[in-house]
């Protein structure tokens, strides 16, 4: 028994030796051939191929710019974007870093745009040219809006319009929290007029949308409208949703008394399935007959609420809420980030930009709350001014701050549900807005 | 063109909360209506209507509660 054990054991071992002898001799052959045919490579001194290794360093790159490199765009660059400025971006892709993942301002998207930033400032590789990865990324789903579209698809499967649904007049703060977006509008071409900033109508446009406080919209328009200020808008627009909780209270407490602040809401209604069900589809009708320009942002969000509500295809919605919008934001976050070349956002408009978005922010929750002031002054049920703010869409942000703040000043009264429906409308509102914006411009 | 585009700025506004407020109000009254019918034609015998039948029910819950305190009050200084 020994023996024959052994015999294998030598013989496998033969074979083993065998083998790898064989194959060494195969791998040696083909290369001795390709030395031999590959006729474009041609021997050079050692000194020579460290000098053109040194000339292909990143190191290189930033200090002697190659005078022919262009942008994305194939557009001559200036040698301050090619060289300090991309130092400058790379520096601020790691504020956004800091901010997403110290401050835990919207982790979930800015990480992935600090990181297409940081990717797309590399100097050689090109990685948001029309070959890199970012710019097939961009092309694939950016430039033709899709990936915006499916984030709304996401989003409609996560709403709940019961809220909405059961005090039907809280949509009127939503809409007047649009005003951000238009009040803003003013103000930029205003500027533009007094020669202080140089925007376009249609870039204005592009750049008050941050005041619908709705990540995909604003990148749907600034990707239709104004293109070249992507990168700037959807970061204002990202960074000032994750600010809600700071920005918006200040202005709630300002405008309104503490009287107010201390009304007490009826108990929401129960809303039946069939109504929630009939509600997507009621919209979207109203919507084809009213503003189809608007049915693009409105159809998805509707057809992701239609799958929720219906109830008998949770694996569809479930997808639309996990799977799809996780693998949606990945792609729209490098997108974007592509959009932080240094040659197009280290530029005097996208100071503006900011400027103007915390305005148009700003401008939308002071309309809200002020809306729901107006409503007051009619008779009926009373509404706490503190969920006008909530119109402003960033869902379910806004509305938690609403909460939170009315909990302050009373403990006992939770305005969450009830800040849920002009929330909800604010989404519907800025999507009304956005198919105008559009419908104008045609 | 260069001069009157804060004039277009405001004509945008208008027009923009326009349509903004008439589709949320249309809506609003879509949304009445609506609810109105799908109670008469699939009344959910569950569906508290109002906030009043909510209170109500409510009202109904205290006093059981109030009669079986008073119940047990009752048999325990009996025993």
């Amino acid at each position: 028994m020994k023996n024959i054990i052994i015999k294998l054991l030598a013989l496998f071992v033969f074979i083993g030796f065998g083998n790898a002898y064989a194959s060494d001799a195969a791998h040696a052959a083909p290369e001795h051939i390709s030395t031999h045919q590959e006729e474009t490579y041609q021997a050079r001194p050692f000194s020579e191929m460290i000098g053109g290794f040194l000339a292909s360093t990143g190191i290189n790159a930033l200090i002697n710019p190659d005078p022919n490199e262009l942008n994305a765009h194939d557009e001559p660059m200036s040698d301050f974007h090619k060289t300090w400025g991309r130092v400058i971006m790379i520096l601020v892709t790691f504020l956004l870093f800091w901010l997403a993942i110290k401050k835990g301002f919207e982790p979930l998207l800015l990480l992935p745009i600090g990181f297409g930033g940081l990717l797309a400032n590399i100097p050689v590789a090109g990685i948001a040219g029309h070959d890199g990865f970012l710019g097939i990324i961009y092309t694939m789903g950016l430039s033709n809006q899709l990936f915006p579209i499916l984030i709304f698809m996401g989003v409609g499967a996560m709403t709940d319009f019961g809220p909405l649904l059961s005090n039907p007049k809280t949509a009127l703060l939503g809409g007047a929290a649009q005003f951000g977006i238009f009040g803003t509008l003013v103000g930029a071409v205003a500027l533009a007029e007094m020669g202080i900033v140089d925007f376009t109508l249609k870039q204005a446009s592009a750049i008050s949308i941050i005041g619908g406080a709705d990540g995909p919209t604003s990148i749907f328009i600034a990707t239709t409208l104004a293109p070249e200020l992507l990168g700037a808008i959807a970061v204002a627009s990202y960074s000032y949703m994750a600010m809600v909780p700071i920005i918006q209270p200040p202005i709630m407490k300002a405008l309104t008394t503490e009287a107010e602040r201390k009304i007490k809401m009826t108990t929401l209604r129960h809303v039946s399935r069939i109504e929630k069900l009939v509600f997507p589809l009621m919209v979207l009708v109203l919507a084809i007959l009213v503003l189809p320009d608007s049915t693009p942002l409105i159809g998805a969000f509707m057809f992701g609420n239609f799958l929720k509500e219906s109830g008998v295809v949770d694996r569809l919605s479930d997808t639309m809420q996990n799977a799809l919008i996780n693998i949606v934001t990945i792609f729209l976050g490098l997108a974007v980030g592509s959009k932080l070349a240094a040659d197009q956002f280290l530029v005097g408009e996208t100071l503006a930009i900011l400027a103007l978005g915390i305005v148009a922010f700003s401008a939308g929750t002071a309309a809200g709350v002020i809306m729901a002031k107006i409503m007051n002054l009619f008779p009926g049920h009373k509404i706490n001014p503190l969920i006008g703010s909530a119109g402003v869409s960033a869902v379910p942000m806004a509305a938690r701050v609403s909460n939170k703040v009315g909990m302050e000043y009373d403990r006992s009264n939770m305005l969450l549900m009830h800040a849920m429906g002009p929330n909800v409308a604010g989404v519907i509102g800025s999507a009304v807005a956005a198919g105008v914006l559009i419908s104008l411009f045609q | 063109m260069e001069t009157n585009l804060v004039v277009e700025g405001v004509k945008f506004m208008f027009l923009g909360m326009g349509t903004v407020f008439l589709f949320l109000i249309i809506l609003i009254f879509l949304m009445n209506v609506m609810s109105n019918l799908v109670h008469k034609l699939f009344p959910e015998p569950q569906a508290n209507d109002t906030a009043q039948a909510n209170s109500s029910a409510n009202n109904d819950n205290k006093k059981v509660i109030a009669a079986i305190t008073a119940a047990i009050a009752h048999h325990r200084q009996q025993g």
